[in-house]
């Protein structure tokens, strides 16, 4: 498989980050170290939608990284929003998935799709943190095979009214703006989809009760039901019948996020098993200096650097206009799993502390876990590279 | 008006540091900006922030790497700054004359020095560049109020606190409690790039000879006697008076 992106950009290969990114970087390190890990143990113990940590992410530009500096945003690329959001998910992971989907596909969408006055009306408040955004896609069943959505949305006078149930809505009922998508045409498939963008308060949308889950339980996840709920011709994203195209555009995007946050769950968890590996003495040693111990170490900080640089990559060549579409699906795939070895080998590596609540291991363990579900199952990811693999042939 | 903030880079609180016969090995240590002058230059920002019209301008005295704590300042807030930079450790009489070069050239209004430097823990620098100013300092400031040409500080003593006016231009030393520093914005931070980093050699300055020679340096610790006294706690607590009296601590 000859990659032409690789040979193109050669003489550019540099692994260095930008200088004020490394700034950026440390200051929100410093940010998350301080006023996020605190809270995370507790909030995973009762879990609340972190409304007042948001808003200061909100203030520091967090919440909008990749939005234009004209509507609120901090107006940089895919790059720093990566580098970034691993810093905060390396803090407490259901703050980065909030921060994932507000930013990597709400605001993406409107920027990429919306109209003039949508811009206008939601991605100053989104950026800011003021808004929360959430996106709708999944529905009670059907995930993967999203298009078999039951979602309807029918041309009415004026508008559209929706009915259906959304599941599985990260930030539901928290949210203030909802990308919903609904069939506008029920016998055209993917091209009858369409996207709408719907405000909370709208009559005729509901919210289920917060589901209970393995882990980031202050990443709110309910139900969005719509009751023949009336939205105006202007909630239409994008044109009609474009919402299939819209959604997993933005997928691109948003996968390169799940990526990044599978870093830094990874990271927190090795570096939690490195420290202990020091300081755990058995058989009248330090853990560490156990070759099963240490291997164990190795294989993780290999596979964490591997998700990282095909994190950092996928992100790079979207700045460049690249279509990403294998490269997001390998990062979140490869990213995915590896946060799943890496925090199973960490929670190993504290023995009976890495199974109590003494210690975030078996957090980490927990929240890692989603990572290989959302935003496309790894057996999703599976397919989409499968299919790229295969471009030059023909799908 | 013009405020200055002395700005000073030291190790992260949590950096593991290593001490060898050469002195202390930085070596690999995360360096950030003293939390003490975080205090000033929040300080600062407060003062511009509630309607005074006021350039504010980061100081630093250090090498090189003092850069990123100086672009911290910046991405903070303040203007512009200066670095007057240098590889050589002065004690704080002459760190203290240097710095009060700097401030006299600039005609500033109001100093705003870290109360205790973080690393080697002197508290020195705020008095002494007062003295080399001639101003009126308060140290330990927990309030700061400005009015049209005089300051009104809240400041602990040694028994309580004391509230001072002080006439302009003053120095002003922080403590603890003056406020809750901000962070940095991500579009703050891109602009702390294009401000202004003005360096200055120490010939700029008129040169200095350091007062002091370090001959030797090394990390305190703590040796502890990890007694663990168990059982009864009535024995338990008549035991521990008896230590504590063996040792004379009571
Ligand atoms: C915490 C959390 C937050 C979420 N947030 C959101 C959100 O904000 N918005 C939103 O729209 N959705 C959200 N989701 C939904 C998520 O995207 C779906 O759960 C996911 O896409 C999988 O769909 P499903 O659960 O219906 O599983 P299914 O599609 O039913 O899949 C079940 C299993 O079958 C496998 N499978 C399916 N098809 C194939 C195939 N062709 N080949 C091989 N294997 C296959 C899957 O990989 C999986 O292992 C969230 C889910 C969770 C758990």
């Amino acid at each position: 498989m000859v990659n032409e992106i690789a040979i193109l950009d050669t003489k550019q290969m540099n692994f260095a980050l930008p200088e004020d990114l490394l700034m950026m970087q440390r200051s929100v390190r410093e940010f998350a170290k301080r006023e996020i890990e605190p809270l995370a143990a507790e909030l995973d113990k009762r879990p609340q939608f972190p409304w007042q940590t948001l808003s200061m992410m909100g203030e520091m530009g967090l919440l909008g990284i990749m939005t234009p500096e004209r509507y609120g945003g901090a107006g940089l690329d895919t790059l720093s929003y990566v580098v970034l959001l691993e810093e905060i998910a390396a803090a407490d992971a259901a703050h980065s998935t909030i921060m994932g989907v507000t930013s990597g596909l709400p605001q993406d969408i409107l920027l990429n799709h919306g109209s003039a006055a949508q811009k206008e009306r939601y991605l100053p408040k989104l950026a800011s943190g003021e808004w929360i955004g959430s996106f709708c896609l999944s529905e009670p069943h059907c995930g993967s095979d999203a298009v078999a959505m039951k979602a309807r949305a029918l041309k009415v006078d004026g508008g559209y009214k929706l009915s259906g149930t959304k599941a599985w809505i990260t930030s539901g009922g928290e949210a203030q703006v909802y990308l919903v998508m609904a069939k506008t045409d029920p016998t055209a498939g993917a091209r009858g989809v369409s996207c709408f963008v719907i405000e909370k308060g709208t009559p005729g949308m509901y919210f289920g009760k917060p589901e209970e889950k393995l882990g980031q339980h202050a990443a709110i996840t309910t139900t969005v039901s719509f009751d023949d709920c009336f939205v105006g011709d202007d909630a239409l994203v994008g044109s009609l019948g474009q919402g299939f195209v819209i959604a997993m555009s933005s997928l691109d995007s948003g996968r390169i996020g799940i990526g990044a946050q599978a870093v830094g769950i990874s990271r927190a968890a090795f570096e939690l098993a490195r420290l202990y590996a020091a300081e755990r003495q058995a058989f009248g040693k330090s853990i560490r200096e156990f070759q099963g111990v240490s291997f164990k170490l190795a294989d993780m900080a290999t596979r964490i650097e591997a998700a990282r640089l095909l994190t950092y990559r996928a992100a790079w060549l979207k700045d460049r206009g690249y279509r990403v579409t294998q490269e997001a699906a390998m990062a979140k795939l490869f990213a995915s799993e590896t946060s799943a070895f890496v925090t199973h080998q960490a929670l190993q590596i504290l023995g009976g502390y890495g199974y109590s609540k003494d210690y975030p291991a078996e957090r980490y363990f927990r929240d890692a876990r989603v990572t290989e579900i959302y935003e496309g199952t790894s057996e999703i990811q599976r397919m989409v590279i499968a299919r790229q693999v295969y471009r030059d042939l023909g799908n | 008006m013009k405020i200055i903030c002395i700005i000073k880079q030291v190790p992260d609180a949590e950096a593991r540091i290593r001490s060898t016969a050469a002195g202390i090995d930085l070596e690999g240590v995360t360096f950030v900006i003293d939390g003490m002058d975080e205090y000033g230059v929040e300080q600062a920002l407060r003062i511009r922030e509630s309607g005074v019209e006021a350039e504010i301008i980061a100081v630093a005295l250090g090498p090189k790497r003092y850069e990123e704590a100086i672009r911290t300042a910046l991405a903070m807030g303040a203007d512009r700054a200066i670095h007057l930079e240098t590889e050589e450790a002065f004690d704080p009489i002459t760190q203290a004359k240097l710095l009060a070069k700097v401030v006299g050239e600039e005609a500033a209004d109001l100093l705003l020095v870290g109360g205790k430097e973080a690393d080697w823990d002197s508290a020195a620098l705020g008095a002494a560049t007062a003295e080399a100013l001639g101003w009126p300092h308060s140290d330990w400031t927990t309030e700061l109020e400005l009015t049209a040409n005089s300051a009104k500080v809240t400041h602990d003593a040694d028994e309580g606190s004391e509230v001072l006016t002080l006439p302009l231009p003053a120095v002003i030393t922080t403590q603890q409690g003056l406020n809750e520093p901000r962070y940095p914005t991500l579009p703050n931070i891109m602009k702390a790039k294009r401000k202004e980093l003005k360096k200055l050699s120490l010939d700029d300055v008129g040169g200095a000879v350091s007062k002091i020679v370090i001959l030797k340096q090394e990390i305190q610790t703590r040796e502890r006697l990890n007694k663990i006294i168990e059982g009864d706690p009535m024995e338990a607590a008549q035991q521990l008076v008896k230590l504590l009296q063996q040792d004379k601590v009571i």
